[in-house]
Order: C-alpha cells, then sequence, then structure tokens
C-alpha cells in the first residue's frame, strides 16, 4: 500500500521534525532570492513552461479524442481513486522487480518533495507570508537536503542500471531521451546541492553554523570548500552562476515532461484510475453486434480514447515483454514494441484524421498504411495468448490484451483473415459446436464404463460441466472420469448434461470471433435457465472464466467453481480422505486462467498438500508469475511462428525442477506438456509426466487401480 | 460472366463412428442426433474455384443451386456468405429418393432455366456417396465440355484453362465456355466469410423452385426417375481376430507368419 512506500520517508521527516522542534525557539531563517538579480526571469520560465504544459498535453488530448467514448469509466469511482492511489502514486506494480522499485521511489519521492521544497520557497517570496522561519526552517532545511540525497541514491540505482548492469530489457528499446532525462535529473540534484553549498559557505557557515547543520550534506559540502578558503566575492559570483544553472536546468527537464516518457508522471496515475474495475480474464462485448459496419479495431479511431491515452502512458521499460510467453520462445510478438509502434502510428496519421473529422470528411478513407497488417503484422496478432503476464506486470496500467483482441476481431470478422488451422476450429464451433475437428469421440464417450452418471434436470445442486476439452481429446477423458469419481465420492449432489453440452464459446471470442462468440454464449445461457442451473463446476479453467466472468455479460448469473476450488474445500471438510500415496516429486504449474486471470492460486496447492507422500517442487516462474503453457488465446488450434514452441519453453522449466511429474488444472496445458515434454526428454525411461491435479487425487482416494469406494475405471 | 455453383448438403462427414447409425430396414442413414447436416466440403472448395474467377473477372455474378430438403438452406447461405450473389433451392417431394441422373437432370434443368450461364462448377464428388456423377451428368444433359478434379481454374476470355489432377500427375487443358468444371481439395482451403458477408447473406432469399417451374415431369425426377437401386446398406460389423505368432526369435515368428498366411491361401 502507500503507506507501505512512504513509511520510510515519513520516518526520517519525523525524527527531523521532533528534533527542530526539541531545539530552542529560534529565529533562524534566510532571505529568499539572496544574492540572485533578476529572480523574475524565474516567472517567466514558468509562464513558458505551463504554457509548453499545456500546448502539449493539448496536442495529446486532441489524439486521444479520436478515440470512440469509453464504457464503463462511471463504474466503481472508489475503486478507481483506489487503484490510483494504490498502483499509481504507490506504484504497487514496480516493487514486482524490487531493484526498480527502491529505486523509482527514491527518484520519485524526492521529485515531489523537492518540488514542494521549491513551491514553498516561492511561497514564501511572493506571497509575504514569511512561514521559513524558526523552527520550521531548520526542518525544511533538513528534509531538503534528505530528499536530496534519497534523489541521489536513486539516480545513482537508475545509471547503474542503465550503463553498468547486465539488464536487457532497458535497452530493448533505448533512446537519446531516456539518457537526457536521467542526467538532466542527476544535474538538477548536484546543481541543487552546489546552490546550497554555497550559500551556506558565504553566509550561515560563518553567522549561524548550527542553523546549516540542519542542511547536512550541503553544510558538509560547504566544509570541503571552505578548505580551500575563497573569498566572499567568489563564492557569491559562484553561487549565482550555480543558481542560474540549477534553474535553467530544473525548467528544462520539466519541459521534457511534454515530450519524453517523463509524461508518466501524469499518466501513470491517470491510467490507474482509468484501469478495468471488472475481472481482468473479461473481454469486452460489442454490444449492438449485428447493426454495426465495423466489428473491430481496424483504425487508429476505432480504438477507445482509454485505449489511445494509455499508448502514451508507455515508459518502454520492456517489463511486459520480458514476461511474454511469445517473446520468450522468439515468436513475432513484443507487447512493448506493439504499444511503441501503436503509439507512432497515431502520432503519425492523428493530425491528418483531426483534420479530416473536424472538416465531417470520412476518416476511414484518409489514406495510410494499414494499421492491421502493416504496422502491427498478422502475426503478431496471433501470437498472443491473452495470458495476461503483460498487463500483470506494466508499471502503468496498460492492458494491452483487450487492444490485441480488438485488432484480432478485425481481422476475423472485417478483414476475414485467419490461420487456416484456427479457422478450422471456428468453423467447427460453428458447425460441430466444439473446436475439436475430427474427435472420433462423442460427449458420452468419457461415461462408458461408469455407474449410473446422472444427468442434469434441475434438481441437483451442481451442474458438473464437462466441456469440449473434457469430452472430445482422448488425453483428457481420464481427467473427466477422475473429477466426477471424486465428486460422486465427496457426496455432491451433481449432474452432467451429456449431448446436451455446447462450446461455451470461449475459444471463438480468443480468436476474435465475437459474433460467433455471442451466439453460443446466449444459446448456453438460455439453456442453463431452462435446466434451472444455479451452479457450476468446470473441469477446464477457460470454461470457469467464461462462465464467471463473461456471461453476466450475457445476464448468465452462476455460482462458478473449478474443480480445484471444489475438491479443495471437499478435502478440508473431511468429505475426501486420501488414503493411497502417491510417493512422487511434483511442480505445479499456475494455468494463466484459473491464476492469473482469477487469483485462484491456493486451492490447487491445497490439494497437493493432501496427497500423502507428494512433495512439491515450485517452478522459478509461478503463482502471478507463472508462464502461460503456450495455448491459450486460440493458441491450442495455431501453429506457432518463431524459433521455439511455448511449450517447449514451459517443459523445459517443469522438467529443470528435477520433479517427476508436473501437475495442472487445465485440459490445454496438459496437451501441452503431454506434447512438449518428450522434445524436452527424448528418452521415454525417466521421462516426466503431466497430469491434472484431480488424476493425482483420484490415486490418492482410490488407490492406483481405483479400488477406493468410487469404483468406476482405473486412472492410468 | 456467370458462374453457377451446385452445392449439396450432406449428413456431417466428420460424425464419430459411435454416432453413425443405419436403419437397414429402411436402406437409409439415420440422421445422427444433435449433429447437424453440412456443406460437402469439396463443394465449398467448387464455390472458392467461382469465386476467385468473379473476382478475376471484376464484373461476375455466381449463382448457388442446391437441390435438397428446406434445410438445404443452410448450405445454400453459408455459399452466399462466401460471396456468392444469389441462390436457388430446388425442392419438393417429388425430388426426394433420386439419383445422381436424376440429380444431373434437375440442376442441367435449372442451369437452362437460368439461361446465361457461363460455368457449372461442382465438387469432384459428394462426401456422402462419393459417386462423382452429378457434375459429368451436367454436362452431359447440357451438350457442354467438362473437365474433372480440377485443382486450379482460370478464366480466359470465353474459355476456361483447368489444372486437373490425375494419378501420377497434373495436366493442364482448356476449353471453350460454356462448360462444367469439378473442383478438388488441391485447389486449397475456401474463404473465411467476412462477418458483414455473413449478415448480408442471412438477409438474402433464396428462390425455390419446384419441378413445375423447371419444366420436368414427375417421371423424371426423383425416386420416379431413378435408375439406380439402392440393394442393400449396412454397416460392417466393427471388430477383429487376433492369432499372435509364437516364436523365440523374430526369425521363428516371421516363419509362423508365413506358414499361417500360406495356409490361408493369401501367398
Ligand atoms: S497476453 Fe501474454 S502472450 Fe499476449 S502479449 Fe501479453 S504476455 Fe504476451
Ligand atoms: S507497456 Fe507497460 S510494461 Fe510494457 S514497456 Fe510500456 S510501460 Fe513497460
Amino acid at each position: 500500500m502507500v503507506g507501505g512506500w512512504w513509511s520510510p520517508a515519513v520516518g526520517l521527516s519525523g525524527i527531523g521534525l521532533v528534533a527542530a522542534l526539541e531545539v530552542e525557539r529560534t529565529d533562524a531563517g534566510r532571505e529568499i532570492f539572496f544574492n540572485v538579480q533578476q529572480p523574475w526571469a524565474v516567472y517567466v520560465f514558468m509562464a513558458t513552461l505551463v504554457g509548453l504544459l499545456v500546448y502539449g498535453f493539448g496536442r495529446h488530448a486532441g489524439l486521444w479524442l479520436l478515440g470512440k467514448p469509453t464504457p464503463g469509466l462511471r463504474l466503481h469511482p472508489r475503486h478507481r481513486v483506489r487503484n490510483a492511489m494504490r498502483l499509481g502514486l504507490g506504484q504497487e506494480k514496480l516493487r514486482r522487480d524490487p531493484y526498480a522499485g527502491v529505486m523509482h521511489w527514491c527518484i520519485f519521492s524526492s521529485i515531489v518533495v523537492l518540488t514542494f521544497v521549491t513551491a514553498q520557497v516561492a511561497l514564501d517570496a511572493d506571497l509575504s507570508i514569511h512561514f521559513l522561519q524558526g523552527n520550521y526552517y531548520l526542518f525544511f532545511s533538513f528534509y531538503g537536503d534528505l530528499f536530496g540525497v534519497i534523489g541521489l541514491i536513486g539516480v545513482g540505482m537508475a545509471l547503474n542500471r542503465r550503463y553498468f548492469d547486465s539488464y536487457r530489457r532497458l535497452r530493448w528499446d533505448e533512446r537519446l531521451e531516456d539518457h537526457l532525462v536521467l542526467w538532466g535529473l542527476a544535474l538538477i540534484l548536484l546543481s541543487g546541492f552546489a546552490v546550497e553549498a554555497l550559500r551556506i559557505g558565504a553566509t550561515e557557515l560563518a553567522e549561524h553554523e548550527s542553523w546549516a547543520r540542519w542542511s547536512f550534506a550541503s553544510y558538509g559540502i560547504a566544509k570541503l570548500v571552505e578548505v580551500f578558503e575563497f573569498r566572499d566575492g567568489q563564492l557569491l559570483g559562484a553561487h549565482t552562476w550555480a543558481w542560474w544553472t540549477h534553474v535553467v536546468i530544473a525548467f528544462g527537464w520539466l519541459g521534457l515532461v511534454v515530450f519524453t516518457k517523463l509524461d508518466h508522471l501524469f499518466f501513470a496515475p491517470a491510467n490507474a484510475y482509468l484501469l478495468r474495475t471488472d475481472a481482468p480474464g473479461r473481454l469486452t462485448t460489442i454490444e449492438n453486434i449485428e447493426e454495426r459496419e465495423i466489428f473491430g479495431v481496424g483504425q487508429v479511431q476505432d480504438f477507445t480514447w482509454k485505449q489511445l491515452f494509455e499508448l502514451d502512458a508507455c515508459v518502454r521499460c520492456g517489463r511486459c515483454t520480458s514476461v511474454c510467453p511469445a517473446n520468450l520462445a522468439g515468436q513475432p510478438l513484443s507487447p512493448m514494441h506493439l504499444i511503441q509502434d501503436l503509439k507512432a502510428h497515431l502520432a503519425n496519421v492523428g493530425p491528418e484524421l483531426q483534420r479530416v473529422g473536424h472538416a465531417g470528411g470520412d476518416q476511414r478513407a484518409v489514406a495510410t498504411v494499414a494499421m492491421v497488417g502493416e504496422v502491427i503484422k498478422d502475426e503478431t496478432l496471433w501470437a498472443c495468448r491473452t495470458c495476461g503476464a503483460c498487463v500483470q506486470e506494466c508499471p502503468v496500467m496498460i492492458e494491452h490484451v483487450p487492444t490485441i483482441v480488438d485488432m484480432r476481431r478485425y481481422l476475423v470478422m472485417d478483414e476475414a483473415r485467419v490461420p487456416a488451422t484456427a479457422q478450422a476450429a471456428l468453423e467447427n464451433m460453428e458447425v460441430r459446436g466444439h473446436p475439436w475437428r475430427g474427435t472420433a469421440l462423442t460427449r458420452d464417450s468419457w461415461m462408458e464404463g461408469l455407474e449410473d452418471v446422472p444427468m442434469f434436470d434441475g434438481s441437483q445442486e451442481y451442474l458438473y460441466w464437462v466441456g469440449c476439452s473434457g469430452a472430445l481429446v482422448e488425453r483428457n477423458l481420464p481427467i473427466t472420469r477422475s473429477v466426477f469419481k471424486l465428486l460422486r465420492e465427496a457426496g455432491a449432489s451433481f449432474g452432467v448434461l451429456g449431448q446436451e453440452e455446447t462450446c461455451n464459446g470461449d475459444p471463438a471470442r480468443r480468436l476474435g470471433n465475437e459474433y460467433l462468440y455471442q451466439i453460443l454464449a446466449q444459446q448456453l445461457v438460455e439453456t442453463f435457465k431452462a435446466k434451472n442451473v444455479q451452479r457450476v463446476i468446470t473441469n477446464c479453467p477457460h470454461c470457469f472464466n467464461t462462465f464467471k466472468n463473461e456471461y453476466p455479460q450475457f445476464d448468465g448469473r452462476f455460482e462458478v467453481f473449478h474443480h480445484t476450488e471444489f475438491l479443495a474445500r471437499a478435502l478440508g471438510e473431511g468429505r475426501l480422505r486420501p488414503q493411497h500415496r502417491v510417493d512422487s516429486s511434483v511442480t505445479y504449474h499456475d494455468s494463466c486462467y484459473l491464476g492469473r486471470l482469477n487469483d485462484v492460486y491456493d486451492a490447487p496447492r491445497q490439494i497437493l498438500e493432501f496427497l500423502p507422500g507428494a512433495a512439491v517442487q515450485e517452478m522459478a516462474r509461478s503463482r502471478s508469475r507463472g508462464l502461460c503453457c503456450g495455448a491459450g488465446g486460440g493458441n491450442m488450434w495455431q501453429e506457432e511462428v518463431g524459433e521455439r514452441r511455448v511449450n517447449h519453453v514451459r517443459a523445459e522449466e517443469a522438467v529443470g525442477t528435477g520433479a517427476e511429474s508436473v501437475v495442472s488444472n487445465c485440459p490445454f496445458c496438459i496437451q501441452m506438456f503431454e506434447d512438449g515434454i518428450p522434445a524436452i526428454q527424448p528418452e521415454e525411461e525417466g521421462r516426466m509426466r503431466a497430469f491434472d491435479i484431480a488424476e493425482l487425487l483420484d490415486q490418492a482416494v482410490f488407490g492406483r487401480n481405483g479400488s477406493g469406494a468410487g469404483g468406476g475405471e482405473s486412472v492410468r | 460472366m456467370h458462374l453457377v455453383v451446385c452445392a449439396k448438403q450432406i449428413p456431417d462427414p466428420e460424425t464419430p463412428p459411435a454416432a453413425f447409425r443405419i436403419d437397414s430396414a429402411k436402406n437409409e442413414v439415420i440422421p445422427a442426433q444433435g449433429i447437424a447436416p453440412v456443406l460437402s466440403p469439396y463443394d465449398a472448395q467448387a464455390a472458392e474455384a467461382a469465386l476467385r474467377i468473379k473476382e478475376q473477372s471484376g464484373d461476375g455474378k455466381v449463382t448457388v443451386i442446391s437441390l435438397g430438403k428446406e434445410s438445404a438452406q443452410a448450405a445454400i447461405k453459408q455459399v452466399l456468405a462466401m460471396g456468392a450473389d444469389e441462390g436457388v433451392l430446388l425442392s419438393a417431394d417429388e425430388f426426394q429418393g433420386g439419383d445422381s441422373y436424376t440429380t444431373a437432370h434437375a440442376l442441367a434443368a435449372a442451369v437452362k432455366k437460368l439461361g446465361d450461364v457461363d460455368a457449372v462448377f461442382c465438387g469432384r464428388q459428394a462426401a456422402d456417396w462419393d459417386m462423382g456423377q452429378v457434375g459429368v451428368g451436367i454436362a452431359e444433359e447440357l451438350g457442354w465440355p467438362s473437365a474433372i478434379i480440377a485443382k486450379d481454374v482460370k478464366a480466359d476470355g470465353g474459355s476456361f484453362v483447368v489444372q486437373r489432377v490425375l494419378a501420377d500427375g497434373f495436366e493442364t487443358v482448356k476449353m471453350a465456355g460454356p462448360a462444367v468444371i469439378t473442383v478438388s481439395n488441391e485447389l486449397g482451403d475456401p474463404r473465411y466469410p467476412k462477418l458483414q458477408q455473413i449478415m448480408q447473406a442471412a438477409r438474402k432469399t433464396v428462390t425455390t423452385w419446384t419441378p413445375g417451374d423447371l419444366g420436368l415431369q414427375p417421371g423424371e425426377i426423383g425416386a420416379a426417375g431413378a435408375r439406380l437401386k439402392l440393394e442393400k446398406l449396412f454397416q460392417p460389423p466393427a471388430g477383429g481376430d487376433v492369432q499372435i505368432m509364437e516364436g523365440d526369435t523374430p526369425a521363428d515368428q516371421a516363419k509362423a507368419l508365413a506358414r499361417a498366411l500360406r495356409d490361408a491361401k493369401i501367398i
């Protein structure tokens, strides 16, 4: 929280304050524009700066306003203010990289406090309310110096990272401004100390050394300078020079706010306020889709203004790209470059669009390069897993995923440019109600050998939703059976839909076919309502996310549980008793749609703790930093383009733990591991195995041969 | 240029084996529950070939014709969404129960009624019965030249240059229009329709023609006109008989296998 960040600063200042109050009342103070002629020039600078800010931000705003209205911004103002405080001022995300967190806090707090210091000087001088006197003056001198030093520490850390560290992400898109901003800041702070030290040397040192000590750093420098025994005149001359240098650089630097990434000073907290307040796993609905002419985002003006606004907030820190699974696998997607390319494109075509817009012309006809296809390549958009890792890391709260999906929507619905395999999946959903082209299984196949599978008829408490992958992909049938047996063993009142299940539309939505998604979703919401479904247990985190977060958009409100949530609770309540040892070292893979996008990290780990004999070995990337298996965002149905495949990267990480099995909670993850592990471990002997957590629990409860009370099929 | 695409709606060829049933008493396929019929995949490729020519020529028109039940509207709409301009459904009880001959006869009558047609595109065969007769049948009825199993078709003035797939290579033929061309899967994936087109297609009305509209007599079409009689329709019983060849070494096992095969008069 904000407090966490400020406590060191507040603490240190507090000590200073107490100390200042402890000393006798004093008549300490100083003349403000001491030794400086024409101080009015400062006000000319000030006016220029304000003018520049107004002009610069005005231009930005003009570009943002090319966008469409942003729905939902009026909702949840309190939540938004909290976001602005926590994520904006409190910089919560920055701390995910602790070095950068400390560094940025030092710089940020120093700028804020020193601006406050300078403002007080200005007030004192101009309004002739002389409050920089007495004890407060001493305290003021103290914290001014303190935050100067803090600022220098931060700048030092930043210089180190930019020039000496082997840190790569900062160099992915390094520009002149990055150096200017940093050195500018260093010079402001150093010249600030020079001014203060020279002033002290010329005045206080001789007359009131006890006051001077409060400006502890400057005092130290002054003492050093004293050694050289300059004449007063020389000190005064140097002071004047240092003062003007300080002022000119400071204003110059502030001017950079308009032209460089420094604008994040304003844009980051603002973007935190604008950040969505609903579930991160939810995509926006295209309202009245039948009446629209353009369905996705093909040109900049099709974005919402918030989407355009956040392009300006990006500071090119590279965090998003450094965690992007596609990028890690050498595939043609870097979320940072995507945002920067869009930003450059907006600057490029924006003015002409504005002109045409004002003249009442047709903005679509403004001939420019194609944003989707040329500026942002098709393969870039297709490579995204919608895993949300970029959004999770972005310190200025940019939401890449909706922006990427909006452009996919354009590709699919407006341009019909779809990779062949994805097209096959989409057509299959349309024609056959599931994405698994060519499956030889039916939605009943998993029930073979199980007795009395109850059909859901509205009288049971839960609907057990098997899902297309749970029913129609060979590898997943044992998972479906395990969950079924465990639900029964736990005494749950539940039923299944069998042949009446149809795809809930999630792959269509992720692949950009919102129209197909809406048709499938509306149908299923109707079915659920007709059957009086209230609570749903799903096998698959994608179904889970869709029912939980997206169906309310279609007035389908159900209580939704992933099987891990239900099973963890049943274990906790003693309704499932694992008696058989599973003796195995396992590593747990967080699926993106259960973990990062829905915050379910603990339930699966609780289940693992209940497994007798299972030793859990976490991967370096886990929980909110978990790496996608590669299948998300419809990539299950696409050929991957690039150096490596994402599932190979992740399988390598899993194998690297030395565990015997990798455990997950998602049929797609399991398939990706089954496919990826042999590429990393070509030898079949001792090869890592991939399981759904329910399969392991099944072994623990019923034994390896499924001999427990639930009976039925054995687990393979 | 006016191009016609013949499209057939068939039971889903991807119906899982477990869901595929036959009523042997009636000699009929029982429609699988919950599995909707689809446009025969080769016909989608035929549509793709026609649409490419329409685009190439700049001012073409594509009409899609289907002979079938009312449900075949869906197949027609699908081709309309891909970019065809008009749809015609030949539907009436009298059309039911026909064979390749009566189908070709009825479709040819429809092409004649349309009048100004430059080429007819069919799939190389329908993916249900896999007969591959209707395309050439239409050509015969109309007295037009035909080229079958095409992987590429280009219009060249009033002629068509067709690349055909042979058993051991390709062959390029040029024939004067009007002509009939049957298209194979080697042509490439049919296009994915834009949403705008899907919606326009949904709003289009499909014309229905009955035998009367085509000037066909009841005896010429449907079961009455069919020249092919279906004797028996059945599902071969699934399963097998496995015999494991004993032997200490692979060589012994191979010998045992050879002996068994000779005993069975296979080698
Ligand atoms: S959502 Fe995941 S795959 Fe897509 S850009 Fe972000 S990090 Fe990369
Ligand atoms: S989008 Fe966010 S995380 Fe990515 S480079 Fe820009 S500021 Fe950094």
